[in-house]
């Protein structure tokens, strides 16, 4: 299937790219580092205000990560004019996003695995008993991020002022997985079972489906205007 | 006689092309035919639209009016089946830094559903006189170098319709007579090229016919009359 074997490319090159310059993922994780520092040195709390403020501390590291990352995403297309090689590419232009989204969402699960230790580390927390649902928890809401902000990479790279419309694009649209996240997160960092905040996780996914779709389809016009 | 059927041995078949941007018009009822196997040179000032009209057939434009097809397929209309059959090497070298040479050629092709083996992109690399760095990464090559890894990649491909944005810059005199020379390949091989180009004297040695793109208008004229003349536009 010709299709996949586009994302395929896709996501190879960008994978072995970043692995090769690690420009992305270090300025991603060294800022994700300096949030969960600042954060760790301004409160000193107890173990119940933790699990209270942990959610919101993780999701606004991972949420300004991901503007770091995702917003540069598209660069890599626009240095030796890339793009135009894919505006005269005889494939399907959604395939050229599913393979960029496939890419980016890679980025952002592997500066989240590095990050989770580091919070366990800063703040004592004890997770290991939600280790599997706070990555599924992760995982699903990184999906929605990336998807979005791949599509906004795209349509504001050849913007001049790229690094201001592109977080005042993907923050607004990005709310209800921020909230969705921090409600399951929360459920899950204070013990609950896992039925009490899983419908969070369903809305995350029913989010997840509406902007990978959604996108797919937009892509097509940004790239073939 | 309708359009499709003037064209059944045209590659490339312009009809009163007109493009404007803002209020400044680039083209103007501009039509040409090439057909397969041809090469066919555009010569013209600078923002005469000679890349402009490139860009149209090359369906990264549309034109304000007129029409288009390339090897019998409308432009406009069956544009990701043109994009099936040509090539555009433009003034990007569309090359990822962190990509070695021979990666750069795997992923341009393999994109487009096919994955060359080890010996052709050998043979192509060779060809264009890259063969001994195939493991370097792109971001260490010359704007020479990457005009001929571009040119590598074309000859994998092996468009029906190559478009060549300034085809001689940045090589130097060998590389110049390896463009003449893969310009010949293509077209034996039936694919017709179009090339914007500065350079008379190169050009005159592949070229069948000319075009000079000067104030929106396009005038042909014959390789001899070209070599002859004091001053093209």
């Amino acid at each position: 299937m010709h299709f996949f074997s586009v994302i395929r490319w896709i996501a190879w090159k960008d994978l072995l790219s970043e692995y090769r310059n690690r420009e992305n993922i270090s300025s991603m994780f060294f800022f994700a580092l300096n949030v969960i520092l600042i954060f760790s040195f301004s409160f000193s709390l107890d173990p119940v205000t933790i699990k209270e403020i942990m959610p919101g501390i993780i999701w606004v590291a991972f949420g300004f990560t991901a503007i770091i990352g995702l917003g540069k995403s598209f660069l890599i297309e626009v240095n030796n004019d890339c793009m135009e090689y894919f505006q005269t590419l005889p494939v399907p232009k959604g395939a050229i996003y599913l393979g960029k989204f496939l890419g980016n969402l890679l980025f952002m699960l592997t500066v989240e695995v590095i990050l989770f230790p580091l919070f366990v580390l800063f703040f004592n927390l004890d997770i290991l008993d939600q280790l599997l649902p706070l990555l599924l928890i992760s995982a699903v809401a990184t999906i929605g991020l990336s998807a979005l902000g791949t599509l906004f990479s795209a349509l504001t790279v050849q913007v001049r002022a790229r690094e201001v419309m592109f977080p005042i694009l993907l923050l607004p649209l990005s709310v209800p997985i921020f909230i969705g996240a921090v409600e399951a997160t929360r459920g899950a960092l204070s013990g609950d079972a896992f039925s009490m905040y899983s419908h969070w996780i369903e809305l995350l996914l029913v989010f997840d489906v509406i902007f990978v779709i959604v996108s797919f389809w937009i892509f097509e016009f940004i790239l073939d205007y | 006689m309708r359009f499709s059927q003037l064209s059944d041995m045209n590659a490339i078949l312009g009809s009163s092309l007109s493009k404007s941007f803002q209020h400044y018009q680039v083209l103007k009822e501009v039509s040409v035919e090439i057909q397969q196997g041809e090469c066919y040179a555009l010569f013209g000032p600078n923002g005469a639209g000679k890349t402009t009209l490139l860009r149209i057939f090359a369906t990264l434009h549309r034109p304000t009016s007129g029409r288009f097809e390339i090897m019998g397929m409308d432009g406009s209309r069956d544009r990701v089946k043109v994009r099936n059959t040509i090539y555009l090497i433009g003034h990007g070298s569309y090359l990822y830094d962190d990509l070695s040479v021979k990666e750069n050629i795997q992923f341009a092709i393999g994109i487009r559903g096919w994955n060359p083996t080890d010996g052709e992109i050998k043979k192509a690399l060779d060809q264009v006189g890259i063969g001994r760095f195939s493991r370097l990464r792109s971001r260490y090559l010359s704007a020479g170098m990457k005009k001929r890894l571009s040119i590598a990649k074309a000859l994998l491909i092996r468009p029906k319709v190559l478009f060549l944005d300034e085809g001689y810059a940045s090589l130097d005199e060998r590389g110049v007579d390896m463009m003449n020379e893969c310009i010949r390949t293509f077209t034996k091989a039936g694919t017709a090229v179009l090339m914007t180009t500065h350079d008379r004297g190169p050009t005159a040695e592949v070229a069948h016919r000319v075009g000079v793109l000067n104030r929106s208008a396009l005038t042909e004229m014959t390789v001899k009359e070209m070599v002859a003349a004091d001053a093209l536009f």
